[in-house]
């Protein structure tokens, strides 16, 4: 079955009808999806910027982390299940949105990057754990980090703009490819 | 010194909220429609997508020559209209209605919906809120702008 016919399947569901047609439910998942982002990027952004040894720089990394680091993984659970909620609701038009996409392929990077950090950088602490600067690679990890979550919160932000949408053509040949969209004319 | 690079920022960061709250807030009315296009348009329903985050009403017009056009009307969130007194029923396809709104910016046959008046007579309004669209500026900025 290819991605499309997934989606598709999807959006006949049930429960993603409820969803997409509901009085409360829908504007409580978003709502939650944005609170809970304040939380997750909040605490996320402290940490970098420890890493970047521009604050608490009398506090050590591991200390600061370990405070903190279970906030920020609560908070990501809570964000995963709730975006994936609201693709839930409206499967078709997000999953060909290239906002979105370019969302997914950040979380991508971002994953990768928070992986980098934990096997190669973060096992070294011992030697920069109560640096108020730590090493160049733990500055490059928190640089990274800050830079891609803030760019993957815009493009959220941006999932809400019909700009490139799949039934409003014409669009470029490129858009039409990154959103895997086969131009049928939508009669408007 | 840190003190009061902290305030600095915070005040700076408030005024500049302030200041983008008015022309942003939501997905702004600006960015896909265009104030300066009214269309008001006598047509029937041909389906109702009662959806989060936008209703979509799909219009069939009749244009001069006889073709039926197609027209889809952005409206307000399922439990928005609802308060205001329409349920998914009462836009059924084959209702007779005349609505206005603003159309698309790209010239497509979008608009934001304003007034959708039934068959009966009753008037309801469509519009969404905090968009920043000219059904929201206040009668007398209203009036200037027509006037």
């Amino acid at each position: 079955m290819s991605l499309l016919a997934f989606f598709e399947q999807l959006a006949e569901s049930t429960w993603s009808i409820e969803l997409h047609e509901s009085q409360y439910a829908y504007s409580i998942v978003e709502s939650i999806h944005v609170w809970t982002l304040c939380l997750f990027f909040g605490t996320v952004a402290m940490v970098d910027l420890r890493l970047l040894g521009w604050t608490m720089r009398g506090v050590p990394v591991s200390e600061f982390a370990r405070r903190v680091l279970p906030w920020t993984v609560a908070g990501f659970i809570i964000m995963v299940i709730s975006g994936t909620l609201l693709v839930y609701a409206i499967p078709i038009r997000t999953y060909q949105s290239i906002f979105f996409r370019g969302k997914m392929v950040l979380l991508v990077l971002a994953g990768l990057n928070i992986w980098l950090f934990h096997t190669r950088v973060y096992p070294k602490i011992a030697g920069w754990d109560s640096d108020g600067v730590p090493p160049k690679a733990a500055r490059i990890a928190g640089a990274l980090s800050l830079a891609l979550w803030t760019c993957i919160i815009f493009s959220g932000r941006m999932i809400a703009y019909n700009w490139f949408d799949c039934d409003r053509q014409p669009q470029s040949a490129i858009v039409n490819f990154l959103t895997s969209c086969t131009p049928t004319d939508s009669g408007l | 010194m840190r003190t009061k690079l902290a305030i600095v920022a915070c005040i700076t960061g408030l005024g500049m909220s302030g200041w983008m709250t008015s022309a942003s807030a939501h997905h702004a009315f600006a960015a896909e429609f265009d104030a300066n296009k009214p269309v008001t348009f006598k047509g029937t329903i041909t389906k109702m997508e009662w959806v989060n985050p936008h209703t979509w009403l799909h219009v069939g017009v009749k244009s001069p020559d006889g073709t039926v056009v197609n027209w889809a009307i952005e409206a307000g969130t399922p439990n928005v209209l609802f308060r205001r007194g329409f349920t998914k029923d009462t836009l059924l396809p084959g209702t007779e209605i005349v609505v206005d709104g603003y159309q698309s910016k790209d010239g497509s046959r979008r608009a934001n919906g304003r007034d959708l008046t039934l068959p009966d007579g009753k008037k309801l309004f469509l519009g969404s809120s905090g968009t920043g669209a000219p059904y929201e500026l206040t009668p007398a900025a209203e009036e200037k702008k027509t006037n």
